[in-house]
């Protein structure tokens, strides 16, 4: 199925994880199009595709909303409170959730099409990578499942909870645990292809690149690896741990610290080319576009600033959020708050 | 249920509960008198529940080396925890140390303190190394609970991410499951019901890990300045991070922390599973909690104490910051200058600034009610220093 432009169809935007935008939308939404309020927390991030906006929330249910109106097209309930962002792939939509099972539903009309179990709570948003679904789960495992029926071709047991969103690219599968390391195995087998021992735990989603991995840690160290081999190119230190997953566009890398800055880094060497003032603190993913990188922070904003100079361009006082995005295309803005109301701003 | 009440008077003595005379507060704040009704079941008061198995009895751990640039190290922690509880317990061996407090059996609920982010807060490396210790002596992750009353502030510090897979991380302003049952956050049989200011909901009702999930708390707060109450120890992270509805006791300038925080504390299922408190001042703050955004406020105290008796423990702590306020020149903790109030604003430029007249005087109200001891002179307080 083609994706427009516009498209959002994973946690970041797409399977590449680079949370890149198209949108250079140089001005603030001024201008409400439609909210709607759930019943419990939303913590993970909408996605958009074909005119709808699909949205996941901790009273167990994912949305299917039109994204012009707002208006419910259907709505699914999981066994439990869902914490993870949904994916599409082809006619699917699928999921993670609290009850330890990876769940996909035919995304026109809400119908389950199957499950596949894990041994506890998934909250990272699944991969697609040739007809293969990868997603870690909080038991530690690591898995693999057929996306036709979600019957699992693999497993990896690892000695931390996963709650990072997996990168599947060419023939390897890159993830980071709480055991410190991040992982990257072979996608047909799940056999190591390298390993690298960070100082703590890996519960930023990576991204790749030009061949590069980068992912934060809880160590303080922002981390750039050579994805063949997970030599290290560069790392850079921050004030305190990372759990912001990075975004990268225009030769910058962005992602944010819990000490509360918005750091831009240069892709090539690791440096510093701007931070922004202290936010408190930040574990929401930006997303960056050509001139502009967007981050929603913990403490009640989503914030946008100039990709080139850190310039705050426009900020939307609406709510916080602890890890979801904003998806932002050239007509509208959809932001999801942690008490639960899901926006489309113009 | 049991149903028990307390009366007090803000300073002119008190009302006569059958309990003695109470009465709180240090005659600046011309506070109302305030009944407190106590709804809890009555549960036979066990050797382990507060004060504990060493009433009186505080050990304050140091270790030069548990910051090492920026970072709580695990392995200093480590070190304290093992001495310390050594020290406590008089055994020679870690495992037989913890194993006088919890049984494989039991369900444990670890209170931590996650509203200071970033950074002031029970440490991650301190909680995985009680998971350890408490896994050490038999005690399934499946049966370890970390909570605390908000959920959002639990996960920016991730620690619904860095604990080891099986631990459940339970904000109690979300719903939870235990073995594929739903269950909301509070007991609505379980509760503490008060008019503080006219507030329109008079009940906070304790949460359901407590009332009903555990059979053993292990008490993880900060050593932290309060803005209400004085300092934030022992008994207010037990209190307040176990009730809801709280936030109403205080309204600027005047608070009923003392004597909410200490009656919330006698509640049956809370008194009687808090069996252990590690108080984590590795960070300490000295102004402008709990949630010191402005780091000038926050020190490296390099610093663990470790004991069954919470009002002993919060005494000590007491001392540490009313010491360091002294050091650095501002207002004592109990200061009741008018000239000294502003707002929270305020509070976060200047350490001499407090929206409230502070009323540590909780501490004591804690051990009238026999929660364990006050006078300096009956606290046991042992330092080591490890490492």
């Amino acid at each position: 199925m083609a994706q427009n432009d516009t498209d959002w169809v994973t946690l970041l935007a797409a399977n590449d994880r680079r949370g890149k935008t198209s949108a250079a939308r140089r001005t603030g939404p001024n201008e409400l199009i439609w909210k709607v309020a759930l019943p419990e927390s939303v913590r993970s991030s909408p996605v958009l595709s074909d005119g709808a906006v699909y949205v996941t929330c901790r009273d167990g249910h994912i949305y299917a909303l039109d994204s012009r109106t707002g208006k419910e097209r259907w709505k699914f309930r999981a066994g439990a409170a869902i914490d993870s962002t949904p994916s599409i792939s082809g006619h699917l939509v699928l999921f993670g959730c609290d009850d330890g099972a990876l769940y996909a539903v035919d995304r026109t009309a809400g119908r389950l099409q199957w499950t596949a179990e894990a041994g506890g709570a998934i909250w990272t948003s699944p991969v697609i990578h040739d007809d293969i679904v990868y997603f870690g789960s909080t038991d530690g495992a690591f898995r693999a499942a057929e996306r036709s029926t979600g019957k699992i071709r693999w497993s990896r047991q690892m000695e931390g909870r996963i709650c990072s969103t997996a990168y599947a690219s060419g023939q390897l599968v890159y993830f980071g645990c709480s055991d410190g390391r991040i992982y990257a195995l072979e996608g047909s087998s799940g056999k190591d292809a390298w390993i690298h021992q960070a100082g703590d735990a890996v519960i930023a989603s990576p991204a790749v690149a030009d061949g590069v991995l980068l992912a934060g840690s809880e160590d303080y160290f922002f981390y750039a690896l050579d994805a063949g081999t997970g030599r290290v190119r560069w790392k850079f230190e921050t004030d305190l741990g990372i759990y912001s997953s990075a975004a990268v566009t225009g030769g910058k890398v962005f992602f944010g610290g819990k000490d509360g800055h918005l750091y831009a880094l240069a892709l090539a060497d690791g440096k510093e080319i701007w931070k922004s003032k202290p936010l408190r603190t930040l574990t929401a993913p930006p997303v960056a576009g050509y001139s502009i990188v967007c981050i929603q922070t913990f403490y009640g904003a989503t914030q946008a600033y100039d990709t080139n100079t850190g310039e705050e361009l426009w900020r939307a006082n609406l709510g916080g959020s602890l890890q979801s995005t904003p998806i932002v295309t050239d007509e509208a803005v959809y932001l999801a708050t942690y008490p639960g109301v899901l926006y489309a701003l113009r | 249920m049991n149903r028990r009440t307390f009366v007090f008077s803000a300073t002119l003595g008190a009302l006569n509960l059958g309990l003695g005379r109470l009465s709180f507060g240090q005659g600046g704040s011309r506070l109302k008198s305030l009944e407190i009704a106590v709804h809890a079941p009555e549960l036979p008061l066990s050797p382990l529940g507060m004060p504990g198995l060493f009433p009186g009895k505080v050990v304050e751990v140091f270790h030069d080396k548990s910051i090492v640039d920026r970072r709580v190290s695990p392995a200093a922690i480590h070190t304290m925890v093992e001495d310390g509880m050594k020290a406590l317990t008089g055994e020679s061996v870690p495992r037989h140390a913890w194993a006088r407090f919890v049984v494989p059996a039991d369900v444990v609920a670890i209170k931590v303190n996650p509203s200071g982010v970033p950074g002031t807060v029970t440490s991650i490396p301190l909680v995985r190394e009680v998971i350890q210790a408490l896994n050490s002596v038999g005690v399934p992750n499946r049966n370890i609970i970390v909570y605390d009353r908000n959920s959002n502030q639990l996960e920016v510090n991730g620690y619904h991410t860095l604990v080891p897979p099986g631990v459940r991380v339970v904000g109690l302003d979300q719903r939870w499951s235990v073995e594929g049952e739903t269950r909301g956050g509070y007991d609505p049989n379980v509760f503490c019901e008060m008019d503080c200011f006219g507030e329109r909901e008079t009940r906070s009702y304790l949460a359901s890990v407590v009332a009903t999930d555990a059979t053993k708390i292990i008490n993880l707060p900060c050593l932290k300045e309060h803005n209400a109450s004085g300092v934030t120890g022992c008994l207010k992270n037990l209190a307040y991070g176990s009730f809801n509805n709280v936030a109403r006791t205080h309204v600027d300038p005047k608070t009923y922390t003392d004597p909410v925080i200490a009656v919330m504390c006698t509640a049956a299922p809370l008194r009687s599973k808090a069996v252990l408190h590690i108080m984590d001042g590795i960070r300490a703050v000295y102004h402008s909690g709990p949630f010191a955004w402005n780091p000038d406020f926050v020190w490296e105290a390099k610093t663990l104490l470790i004991g069954t008796d919470p009002v002993a423990v919060d005494r000590m702590e007491l001392e540490i910051v009313e010491q360091k306020r002294r050091a650095i020149g501002v207002p004592s903790l109990w200061d009741r200058n008018p000239e000294h109030l502003g707002t929270s604003a305020d509070m976060q430029r200047s350490a001499s600034k407090s929206p409230y007249y502070r009323e540590p005087g909780h501490i004591k109200t804690a051990a009238e009610l026999g929660l364990g001891k006050w006078e300096l002179n009956q606290i046991d307080h042992q330092k080591l220093r490890v490492g």
